[in-house]
């Protein structure tokens, strides 16, 4: 699994040679998820990036039955699955952003899953500088598992989900945060959760010790290569621990600036962390934190600052790993 | 990018194995089992209530788990049959693994086996593109008249196969002819969800027409056998076959199917009043079919022949038995095979249906099931506990139940409480029975209310709103056309 959204200033990858960066965005059909791929592509175009849509179908269980023979019925007809509908609707937005260049090879692959005979069915579009576009509609025993099993086995830079409304403010926030809590809480990954997202308006770095100073290193070279401002923000909880959050805001500034970025501006603000930031973040594109230090078992029992954020600001949350 | 193809070996090992990366993960995810299992234990050290026994005290703490897990869905639905299954054998002292071995198989438990099979072997067949023909001949291109036509021959059909096996082959259908209208799904709206409602609902509404049309209708009709048939005349009442059974419901079905109609048009106001191009696309495309052979003849007659023989001998041989020999007879002709059968079939369904109607019969042996009618009629208020008020209060427990669970898994449960509840208010047990089965089929609320409403959901077309939107209207439609039936039509037809 990465563990850093970027391995260095050029992005490659020692290994393998160069690595393209990979971006996967999860799309369910909302608006939401459509304007989170246009975000994906503004980061791909200044990246050099390969982009994967996915698309999650739940597993017919318990007491479906039926489903699967609809659905095979349905293909057997030539109509096509409401997931994969989805997807080239997505495709098609790629394609007039201008993600590909020229012409392009297509190439297709189904595979059964869970005893599913329409399985897995993925498409890959190919153009002549190698940059891929690829359509995965994946079944799995829920969307969470899906997008996790996807990011397990393809180690993705950045995983996109797109969620509508804060999180627990009504029963279908609650039911859609459920999905997006237990992919981020699971996820090893770098995980943006694109709510409203509004490209230009910068995004704004949360940083308060040594974990969060590399976070807004790598994210301040992502965003510079696509253009977007940086902000620098640290919150004490008390009067007594401004000055570390001072100098939590002049290490970053330092490192930032060394990679060769700007910071636009910094502040640091005196009270509840997760408010503070909640309120100052509406104004930005992107909120970026790093990950919680809890881990495991604890996070079943206690929250983090990075998590009330991700559930209840008003805009977009990246979560750098 | 061939990551998709040459890591499918890790795919396979992921599956399953995430519940036990993370402790918190297992937790969340299976927070309903331990709740269910907090709620059993906590009951199971409760006293025994007045009236109850302790073998009945612990048949109801199954139930409630089992109905937890039924609807909360924490573990797979058969690993919950299997746990129905286990905690009889280890908690009730007076039964042993033989006899719950014995109480799992039945005739019901045969058909709903054998109407599975049925179902993949006829979808099978593909004489889907022959019915969408037929629809559109009948009916022309208007509409009102292509959605009466398609809730018309889904209700027909859904009343003597599987709902699930209708919904699965009128879906194309609809779903074409809602493309070959419109590409974009926000301009057919409202046209999508008529269409699509009226294959659910045509199913739902007609599923109680016949014995034959769901596993509900078997089950009940081998409680009534389990309950009150005593091998004599006076008990012979009890043995409900095919055409009295017919004669009860099929009407019910009937006299809804216009009001399913006027609600769908009312609610969703379709955006085209006429179809003419999709139609003739349609017409144009099942053209290309060609005329019958000789295997769909010969598919289309071993189907009769299995109506024929639910008609003729359920009586005697059992709708089970003939369930089964249908689909032996569609193997036997090469028109399907094992395989196909095999994979098509949720045989999970089978284990569930099993293992409920084995704890049905376990509540009756301990007295559960009267102790919970009685305490139901004990706490309804004065009027509602005899005649009509107990038809619409039993109609309601129902449809509440129904739309959180299986319809079959519903009467499963219901059934042994609705035929107790007859005996002490004094009623007739048929009534009851015909009521709950019948009201079983009001999941209109939910997408998982039953199989027909979660086929056209997974179209893509309808949103779970949709369901609520419409599905208030149709509970109210159906119960007051049910209990005017039960106080008009079921006395003069002398039940």
């Amino acid at each position: 699994m990465r563990t850093a959204l970027l391995s260095d200033e050029n992005g490659t990858d020692d290994e393998h040679g160069s690595h393209r960066f990979n971006i996967l965005v999860c799309i369910d059909g909302s608006k939401e998820s459509t304007r989170g791929l246009r975000y994906a592509v503004k980061i791909g175009q200044g990246n050099d990036a390969d982009i994967t849509l996915l698309y999650v179908r739940p597993l017919d269980k318990g007491m479906k039955s039926g489903v699967g023979l609809a659905r095979q019925n349905m293909v057997d007809w030539g109509i096509e699955l409401p997931g994969m509908r989805a997807l080239k609707k997505a495709r098609d937005q790629l394609f007039e952003l201008g993600f590909l260049d020229g012409d392009w090879k297509e190439e297709d692959t189904r595979k059964r899953v869970y005893g599913d005979p329409v399985g897995d069915t993925m498409k890959t579009y190919t153009d002549k500088n190698g940059t891929h576009i690829a359509l995965k509609l994946m079944i799995a025993p829920n969307v969470a598992a899906g997008i996790l099993d996807e990011c397990e086995l393809n180690e993705y830079d950045l995983t996109i989900l797109a969620m509508h409304g804060r999180g627990a403010a009504n029963v279908r926030g609650k039911i859609k945060w459920k999905t997006t809590r237990t992919v981020v809480t699971e996820h090893h990954g770098t995980v943006l959760l694109a709510r409203e997202i509004e490209e230009n308006h910068g995004h704004l770095i949360c940083v308060n010790d040594e974990k969060s100073i590399e976070a807004a290193r790598q994210d301040a070279i992502l965003a510079s290569r696509c253009q977007c401002p940086v902000f620098l923000l640290s919150v004490a909880e008390t009067e007594e621990q401004l000055p570390e959050a001072k100098e939590a805001i002049v290490k970053a500034r330092n490192v930032i600036e060394a990679a060769g970025v700007e910071v636009v501006d910094a502040w640091t603000d005196i009270g509840d962390p997760a408010e503070m930031i909640i309120e100052r973040g509406k104004d930005y594109s992107v909120i970026v934190m790093a990950d919680s230090s809890v881990k495991g078992f604890r996070r079943f029992f206690q929250s983090s600052v990075a998590y009330d954020v991700l559930q209840h600001a008003y805009n977009s949350v990246m979560i750098i790993r | 990018m061939a990551l998709f193809t040459t890591r499918r070996s890790r795919r396979f090992r992921l599956q399953g194995t995430r519940n036990l990366r993370s402790a918190g993960f297992f937790l969340r995810e299976k927070r309903w089992l331990i709740f269910a299992m907090v709620v059993g234990v906590l009951l199971h050290m409760a006293p025994v209530p007045d009236g109850l026994t302790y073998a009945g005290k612990t048949v109801l703490v199954i139930s409630v788990v089992a109905v937890i897990l039924f609807v909360t869905e924490p573990v797979p639905l058969p690993a919950v049959a299997f746990m129905i299954v286990i905690a009889q054998i280890l908690m009730l002292k007076d039964v042993n693994s033989k006899q719950v071995a014995e109480s799992l198989m039945s005739d019901s438990v045969f058909f709903i086996m054998g109407s599975l099979m049925l179902a993949v072997a006829i979808v099978k067949q593909k004489l889907d593109k022959r019915l969408a023909y037929l629809i559109v001949r009948m009916t022309g291109t208007k509409t009102l008249n292509v959605a009466v036509g398609i809730a018309l021959v889904s209700g027909i059909m859904a009343s003597v196969i599987g709902e699930h096996t209708v919904a699965a082959m009128m879906l194309p259908v609809a779903i074409i002819l809602i493309t070959l209208t419109s590409d974009d799904p926000k301009k057919v709206r409202g046209l999508a969800a008529v269409l699509l409602f009226s294959i659910a609902y045509g199913c739902s509404i007609a599923g109680i027409g016949t014995p034959s049309g769901g596993a509900r209708n078997a089950i009940m009709i081998g409680y009534w056998k389990e309950f009150f048939y005593e091998g004599n005349e006076a008990t012979q009442q009890y043995l409900v076959d095919y055409v009295s059974w017919v004669k009860v419901c099929y009407p019910v079905f009937l006299a809804q199917l216009p009001f399913v109609i006027g609600i769908l048009f009312f609610t969703f106001k379709p955006e085209y009043k006429h179809l003419n191009r999709a139609v003739v696309r349609l017409r144009t495309q099942v053209e290309k079919e060609g005329p019958m052979k000789s295997s769909d003849w010969i598919a289309i007659m071993v189907f009769f022949m299995t109506l024929l023989g639910w008609i003729f001998f359920s009586s005697t041989i059992g709708l089970g038995t003939i369930a089964l020999l249908g689909a032996v007879a569609y193997m036997v002709l090469g028109l399907v095979r094992w395989e196909d059968l095999n994979s098509g079939v949720n045989w999970g369904v089978v284990w569930l249906y099993a293992a409920a109607i084995s704890l049905g019969i376990q509540m009756k042996d301990t007295g559960a099931a009267l102790w919970v009618a009685d305490s139901f009629i004990g706490v309804l208020p004065s009027g509602m506990d005899s005649g009509i008020g107990l038809y619409a209060s039993v109609s309601a427990l129902t449809t509440i139940v129904t739309n959180t669970m299986s319809n079959g898994a519903a009467v499963a449960v219901l059934g042994p409480i609705s035929l107790k509840m007859a005996i002490s208010a004094g009623e007739n047990p048929l009534i009851l029975g015909y009521i709950t089965a019948i009201s079983s089929a009001f999941a209109y609320l939910t997408v998982i209310g039953t199989p027909a409403c979660t086929i056209v959901y997974a179209s893509g077309y309808l949103k779970t709103t949709d369901f609520l939107k419409v599905g208030w209207k149709m509970v109210i439609m159906s119960t007051l056309v049910l209990l005017a039936f039960a106080m008009f039509y079921w006395p003069a037809i002398g039940l």
